[in-house]
């Protein structure tokens, strides 16, 4: 069966459909997410969101754009709201403590390890995604997409909405603030 | 290897370090759990109001909106007090007779 005919299937309701779908993409919206939100758990809960969402919306879908781009505009939305949550959450955080609303959700970001990179580069990779933090979310979506679910700029570009040149002006722009956010890291902390 | 050069090259490790990384993938058995979140019953409406109420943005603007009724209140019913002290002193003054007589009430005055 082919992907066309997967989305034809899941549009007319069948649960065999969105079990295929969900096992050929799980990986991608859930690699997607943890590069943006950088928690395992949160990237779950987005990832179980975004399924619930393209069940939900599959109609909508007309093909006129790739199912992959489709898919990657609600992850990287569901990401970014849930971030700008997280965050709303930190600031009103003594508000909710008033309110007795004692959430054991992590508001302060430990160090984030991604499980699918070399056990060598785990150290410097734990630097550059706390460093990834610091940037403007289409740099870091930009660069996340490019660097780690390879997608080609032209693939980003089409993602993002935005022209090729942009892309890949947001990269280069990413690539510099990061090697200045890490320049400064490692000059307090290297002795 | 001075300061600086070692500086670069650890930033170019980490510029590199995703170089070979994997895909993550998520913890075992999501379709059953995306399953069982998909048939869960759909959340009371009071539960919703309340955890809409609760939001610390709507409870804040509640908050203030309260303490602005209060205010108005409290202030209207100040200046209906001094008005209705008014209107007591001219009522225990008529009552006691205390008021200035007029000339009409100085002319009758019965022998």
């Amino acid at each position: 069966m082919n992907q066309q005919e997967l989305i034809v299937q899941l549009q007319q309701g069948d649960g065999q459909a969105f079990k295929k779908l969900v096992d050929e993409w799980q990986n991608m919206v859930y690699n997607t997410a943890l590069g943006i939100v950088q928690n395992a758990d949160d990237a779950d809960d987005i990832t179980q969101d975004v399924f619930i969402q393209v069940y939900q919306s599959v109609s909508s879908f007309k093909g006129e754009s790739k199912f992959s781009t489709w898919l990657y505009r609600i992850v990287i939305t569901k990401s970014l709201d849930h971030l700008k949550k997280k965050k709303r959450k930190k600031r009103f955080g003594f508000m909710q403590s008033l309110f007795g609303n004692n959430s054991d959700e992590e508001i302060h970001p430990e160090e984030f390890n991604h499980p699918g990179v070399l056990m060598e580069n785990k150290e410097r990779a734990a630097e550059l995604f706390k460093a990834l933090q610091q940037l403007p979310d289409k740099q870091r979506i930009a660069f996340t997409l490019h660097r780690l679910e390879a997608q080609r700029h032209q693939d980003i570009a089409t993602v993002m909405e935005l022209s090729v040149t942009a892309v890949e002006s947001l990269i280069a722009r990413a690539k510099g603030n990061l090697r200045q956010i890490l320049k400064d890291y490692y000059e307090k902390n290297v002795a | 290897m001075n300061k600086n050069e070692h500086i670069n090259k650890l930033i170019d490790e980490a510029l590199s370090s995703l170089d070979g990384a994997e895909r993550a993938t998520p913890k075992p058995y999501l379709f059953t759990r995306l399953n069982a979140r998909m048939q869960k019953e759909p959340e009371n409406s009071w539960d919703n109001v309340l955890k809409f109420i609760s939001r610390p943005a709507i409870a804040l603007a509640g908050l203030c909106l309260v303490i602005t009724i209060n205010a108005m209140v409290v202030s209207s019913n100040y200046s209906g007090q001094t008005t209705t002290a008014a209107d007591e002193q001219y009522v225990s003054a008529d009552e006691y007779n205390t008021s200035v007589a007029v000339l009409s009430d100085i002319e009758n005055i019965e022998p």
